[in-house]
């Protein structure tokens, strides 16, 4: 009830309300927040901030070779002709695809696992895991470089995708599983307990009522798997030593040479690699958020 | 609360399948380093694989060179692998320390030291003296090649081309400001100053002030000062007070003729600032040579050595590093990757790769290529290199910690230096200090 009355605004303080003088003179109420310009005009400029970078990326990319133009007029598609076709750009990009999206489900299937273990079991050493998980963070990948491509040797992974992915998943699942195990714990078990008097087996009752809440954490987690495995460029580089194994990072890494850079061809390796990211992001955008802010406050 | 039923434990057991797979892992990981294990001669068929340690932009050339080769040597694959340049020495390390060499690899003298101390090339002039390479590579080439290796005459790569330190200018804005080339010191200071409106975003020069700083600020020191030796006995030359002055005048440009921005310039930003802007000069080497042609076509760049430090007087040049392909020691069919070296460096598929790279040939034979006529930086590069009066200061590549000093440890102080934070004199004592320090090093191991 007094959660509803505050949410209508019957319970704020007038001196709480901000006002704004040229806002009321237009006739808007005192809860109508401050005028529209002052919300637009500092996101606008932080938008054109943010999206230079991706116009300069764009003009290069579109724009042919020896042109000043500031505008992407004319056009050109040699560029990306050139990085997808000759430099295998488009070779690169399935196995991107491969690596990001087997990353991106090992990932949240291993963290989904540990995570619900941690959240809702006790057991001897669960602290001094979680703190080991902690730590695992400090440690920067090429220090793991030489231990894990020995391993790798030795299991015959070298020049094997999976080489990158089973890196990639090991790295990538501490914070997964600490963010999920969070998820978790935000879930009432009294709903699991509910579906156990019902007869359902712990499985089927995770599968049945924990799965289907977890929805904007599984989000958060595999997205950024995703997005990490995508644009991470060390472990390919090590692990990858045939050019058709090799994945998007390390063939824009490729464009610029010692003494030469192909800009137009590295900007349309750019776009390319960035058009995945971009959709991914497009379409999770609002479970992600959600993801992260309910990881924050219920971890 | 009712619990769930659970199954009978089994964590115990799949712990110890687990921890027993870990060690024995850990155990066969510890098996094999990589590195010193001398492979065989091989039968000389088969296939090898050869990464390119400059992958991407040089790979159509690669690609040309290797189907000739197998067209030349049809039971011979060659399996390419193209490595970005900016982490090629660190898949090196990796695979040196790990295991998973290739059989043929490209090599540059600036990491070739590092390579040789850990054991993994093979010695080549024995092959070199047998072959009908003999007597045709570029003898400043061999020399700046046995010097990097650090093992006396030995060479631990064969040279395939090298670099050289270009002032690049528009020739479409001197002309139009009335000016004449930049042959002298005082008139690419005069230009720079000119040519520079701040106000419409023109600038008469840009400068190297963030990755790869060092090397190009080295290269203008000498070049003014006319210093023809990096030592002076067992103490470098680099914070000589004439290198100093050098140095003072150089940073001087900073801000005055330069766009402020150029304090975070690596080569990719510093080039393309120079082909995409109105910026009349750029210091960099002949590799950018095509980028240059791209943007403006032939007419309107040029390309000339650094001014000699007196007018009309001798030139003075660093050794650029020299660009090579190594054989390494773990191979397994050494004969038909010393094939594929041979015939990569042979007089017409050096030419075919230098042309596209803009480099010098190492074949002496490629000199006298239409191209190089046609390519007039080039060309005046080799003709200041072939000058027997043209003085060259060799760089110690063989110290292992050269390029630690002059990358890591340095380039921000010079970023300081242009940011008046540091004075030349101070930047220059400090870098000698620890050129020296090295030197004394690895003189003690010498022993």
């Amino acid at each position: 009830m007094t959660a509803a009355l505050v949410e209508e605004g019957a319970l704020v303080p007038s001196a709480a309300v901000p006002r704004s003088g040229r806002s009321g003179r237009r006739g808007r109420g005192p809860t109508d927040g401050p005028p529209h310009w002052q919300i637009y005009l500092p996101l606008g400029l932080y938008l054109l901030f943010t999206l230079v970078p991706f116009y300069w990326m764009l003009l290069f990319a579109v724009r042919p070779d020896g042109s000043t133009s500031l505008l992407p007029w004319p056009a050109t598609g040699a560029h990306f002709d050139k990085v997808w076709n000759d430099r295998s750009f488009g070779i690169f990009f399935q196995n991107s695809m491969l690596v990001g999206v087997a990353t991106l489900v090992l990932t949240t299937v291993v963290a989904l696992s540990g995570g619900y273990a941690l959240a809702r079991f006790r057991f001897k050493g669960r602290t001094a895991f979680l703190i080991a998980l902690l730590c695992s963070q400090f440690v920067p990948g090429a220090l793991m470089l030489v231990p894990l491509f020995q391993i790798f040797r030795h299991l015959q992974l070298i020049n094997s995708l999976w080489s990158v992915v089973i890196s990639e998943t090991v790295f990538q699942l501490p914070l997964s599983v600490i963010l999920l195990s969070g998820f978790i714990r935000g879930i009432p078990e009294a709903l699991e307990e509910a579906a156990w008097v019902d007869g359902c087996t712990r499985l089927r009752a995770f599968f049945a009522v924990v799965l289907p809440m977890l929805r904007p954490g599984l989000v958060a987690v595999g997205s950024f798997a995703f997005v990490h495995s995508w644009n991470h460029f060390l472990f390919a580089l090590m692990f990858l030593s045939e050019q058709d194994k090799q994945t998007i990072p390390v063939g824009l890494n490729t464009l610029i040479g010692a003494d030469s850079v192909d800009l137009g061809a590295l900007a349309a390796g750019g776009v390319i690699a960035a058009v995945p990211v971009v959709i991914v992001f497009a379409f999770i955008q609002k479970w992600l958020i959600t993801g992260f802010s309910a990881g924050a406050v219920k971890g | 609360m009712p619990r769930p039923q659970h199954r009978p434990r089994t964590a115990r057991p799949a712990a110890g399948v687990a921890l027993a797979a870990a060690l024995a892992l850990t155990a066969t990981a510890c098996g094999d380093s990589g590195s010193g294990k001398s492979g065989g001669e091989g039968s000389g068929k088969g296939k090898i694989v050869f990464w390119d340690n400059n992958g991407g932009v040089r790979t159509d050339a690669w690609k040309q060179i290797i189907a000739a080769f197998e067209k030349k040597y049809p039971d011979i694959q060659v399996e390419y692998v193209g490595i970005p340049i900016a982490d090629v020495q660190k898949k090196y390390d990796t695979a040196i320390a790990g295991g998973g060499l290739p059989d043929v690899g490209g090599v540059g003298t600036a990491y070739l030291a590092n390579m040789v101390a850990q054991n993994a090339l093979e010695p080549l002039s024995d092959r070199i003296g047998k072959s009908g390479l003999k007597g045709r590579l570029v003898t400043g080439m061999v020399t700046g090649v046995q010097a990097a290796g650090g093992r006396g005459k030995e060479m631990y790569e064969l040279p395939t081309s090298a670099n050289q330190g270009t002032l690049w200018y528009r020739t479409d804005l001197f002309g139009a400001a009335g000016l004449q080339p930049p042959t002298t010191w005082s008139a690419f200071y005069q230009a720079a100053s000119t040519l520079t409106d701040a106000s419409k975003n023109k600038f008469g020069f840009t400068i190297r002030g963030g990755k790869g700083s060092i090397a190009q600020a080295l290269e203008m020191m000498y070049a003014q000062s006319g210093i023809d030796d990096f030592w002076n006995g067992d103490k470098t030359t680099v914070n000589d007070p004439r290198n100093v002055a050098a140095l003072e005048k150089y940073v001087g440009l900073y801000k005055k003729s330069t766009p402020e921005a150029d304090l975070n310039n690596d080569f990719v930003n510093m080039v393309a600032e120079f082909d995409h802007g109105d910026v009349g000069m750029l210091q960099h080497n002949l590799g950018s040579y095509n980028d240059h042609v791209k943007a403006f076509g032939k007419d309107k760049v040029d390309g000339i050595p650094l001014p000699p430090s007196q007018d009309g007087g001798v030139r003075t040049i660093v050794s650029n590093p020299v660009d090579g392909l190594g054989l390494f020691k773990s191979g397994k069919n050494k004969a038909a990757a010393w094939k594929f070296i041979e015939f990569a460096a042979s007089e017409p598929m050096n030419s075919l790769w230098s042309q596209a790279a803009g480099a010098v040939p190492a074949n002496t034979g490629a000199e006298q290529e239409q191209w190089i006529n046609d390519a007039r930086p080039t060309k005046a590069a080799m003709e200041s290199l072939n000058d027997p009066k043209t003085k060259i200061v060799q760089f110690p590549y063989y110290l292992p910690d050269w390029n630690t000093i002059t990358k890591a440890d340095t380039e921000p102080d010079f970023q300081k230096v242009l940011l008046g934070k540091m004075t030349a004199k101070d930047f220059a004592d400090e870098l000698a200090g620890k050129l020296n320090d090295a030197q004394a090093d690895f003189a003690g191991h010498a022993k």
